[in-house]
């Protein structure tokens, strides 16, 4: 029998079962976030790296045009991924909340399913239906409607934004829907009954109200689009590679820079946070 | 501006089109895992199981296999215990803001980019001087899944009713015996699901793998080599047995974890 020392009530209480994870989150979690970030002020001589403190990586990442041409391009794929999705989000947990109500939660169930069909699978499929000789080209040819294949459905940011808002939709619809639980049917029908117009209630409730949904949903599509490097390297072409590439490879490539790629993530993180306040304040405008 | 019955129709319609959008590049795969041309066109010439065999039949498959079940297995042990733990402990402290605070800090690994988990992972083992391999990649296996065994278990734990537990202690049970033999059994089968959640999540991780594997296998990260070779109809066989396993996984955790009904 296991009784608990008096003299250490805190045995008893719920330290003790978070104390192995709260361990592992520090050693594996907290302290390697702080070796990236200490490193990212390390540079690199030869092949070993010197310690120390030196902007220089940052220095080379605001400097250099390569990066921020590819900085700018991440940006863009990321806030257009994340501007076509969230909408879309939006739209499907409206219909799945209010419209479709009880079964919405099924169909909940099965949106989100699709997440665990495989990530690279998910991506790789794309390239299949939108490759020169794709599933898309060959119907299309097949209908009669276009003679030569489009080109820029695969290798392009086209194919890129595509594939990555396939990917986060789920992601996107789940915190948007799980807002909406909070809003009552009938608010809306009061409002309806009362006169307003679609408009004003979307504007006055529903956007208002499943504001952190929408808040989460953002931050989810443009965070994961802008830190994918898999989908730019099989669906993209050399003209549509992210930072998440450049990052990438500077750790497992040939002439890689472990310092100056860990800057690079960090400075991806603060233009994210940056765009994400910015973003924020406009929808807050907007749902005035 | 139709009545009810047309908007009922819009979104009907609405849902259908993104259902059809997130599921037909997988009915893609699994259509072209069985078809006698290699090339992924129409109209489909024959069926074959020849894929799978060539697939299956690869020795590097068989390792990566191998590789790919021993991190599900520790992944879905170690991230099931502790997390499962961990919202145990959550859910009994008193304080809500310290709660939430908490809840908030345990699923990080899950919001930062994987990218730079990753790359976070490989420069703290650099950092140690040890070298990338199975284990490196366990950690992070284990880091990345843990989230989603905290969220499950918290959410089944915040409407499990403590009251037993006191009934218990008033008869006269330890804390330990409470545990064993009315806790224990009662939340059994949401660990398990968020285990089998864990293993699912660990089966397909790529990215943190990819950093701190080294030159070992797993089955995403052999698959990803056959991708970057080009187009190739094993890789349609591996995602459909990859994808049917991930399914299977996920819908028992669901069953397992589900609430319920009062």
């Amino acid at each position: 029998m296991m009784k608990a020392d008096p003299a250490l009530p805190w045995l008893r209480g719920p330290v003790v079962p978070m104390l192995p994870a709260a361990l592992f989150y520090g050693l594996f979690f907290a302290l390697p976030m702080l070796a990236l970030f200490v490193l990212s002020f390390w540079t690199v001589s030869g092949f070993t790296l010197v310690p120390g403190f030196s902007l220089e990586n940052y220095e080379k990442i605001f400097t250099s045009r390569l990066h921020r041409i590819v900085m700018e391009r991440t940006i863009t794929v990321a806030t257009i991924t994340a501007m076509v999705i969230v909408p879309l989000a939006f739209a499907l947990a409206y219909a799945m909340r209010f419209v479709l109500e009880r079964r919405g939660a099924l169909i909940l169930q099965i949106v989100l399913l699709s997440l665990f069909s495989g990530y690279l699978v998910r991506i790789y499929a794309w390239r299949t239906i939108l490759g020169r000789q794709g599933l898309l080209n060959t119907a299309l040819q097949w209908a009669g409607l276009i003679d030569e294949p489009l080109e820029f459905l695969i290798y392009s940011n086209f194919a890129v934004i595509i594939t990555l808002s396939g990917l986060l939709l789920p992601l996107a619809v789940l915190p948007i829907y799980s807002a909406m639980l909070n809003i009552s049917k009938d608010y809306l029908e009061a409002a309806h009954d009362l006169g307003a117009s679609r408009f004003f209630v979307l504007r006055t409730i529903l956007i208002p109200m499943s504001m952190a949904g929408l808040r989460t949903a953002f931050a989810f599509a443009f965070l994961l689009a802008a830190g994918d490097f898999v989908t730019p390297q099989l669906v993209g072409g050399s003209q549509s590679l992210l930072i998440g590439n450049v990052v990438a490879d500077q750790f497992r490539g040939i002439g890689s820079n472990w310092p100056l790629g860990a800057a690079m993530s960090f400075v991806i993180v603060a233009v994210m946070l940056t765009l994400y306040l910015a973003v924020m304040r406009i929808l807050k405008w907007v749902a005035r | 501006m139709g009545g009810p019955m047309s908007s009922r129709v819009w979104a009907i319609g609405f849902v259908a089109l993104a259902l059809i959008w997130l599921y037909v590049p997988i009915l893609v795969i699994v259509l072209f895992s069985f078809t006698t041309s290699p090339r992924l066109s129409l109209p489909i010439e024959g069926v074959t199981l020849e894929w799978y065999g060539k697939a299956l039949s690869d020795p590097l498959m068989t390792t990566a296999l191998a590789n790919s079940l021993t991190l599900a297995a520790v992944t879905a042990t170690v991230a099931g215990l502790l997390g499962a733990a961990f919202a145990f402990g959550l859910v009994a402290l008193k304080r809500q803001r310290l709660r939430t605070g908490l809840l908030a800090a345990s699923v990080l690994p899950a919001i930062v980019p994987l990218l730079v988990i990753g790359i976070a992972l490989a420069v703290f083992f650099r950092g140690l001087g040890m070298p990338q391999g199975m284990f490196n990649a366990a950690m992070g296996h284990i880091l990345v899944c843990m989230p989603f065994v905290i969220l499950t278990m918290n959410a089944r734990l915040e409407t499990f009713d403590f009251s037993v537990l006191d009934a218990a202690r008033d008869l006269g049970a330890s804390p330990y015996q409470a545990f064993r033999d009315i806790t224990f059994p009662l939340i059994r089968p949401s660990v398990l699901g968020s285990a089998l959640l864990a293993a699912a999540l660990s089966l397909d991780e790529f990215v943190v793998t990819w950093f701190n594997i080294g030159n070992r296998l797993t089955v995403p990260v052999l698959v990803w080599g056959w991708m970057r070779r080009g187009v190739d109809p094993s890789i349609n066989a591996i995602a459909t047995l990859l994808l049917s396993l991930l399914i299977a996984l996920v819908l028992t955790a669901g069953l397992l974890t589900q609430k319920k009904k009062p």
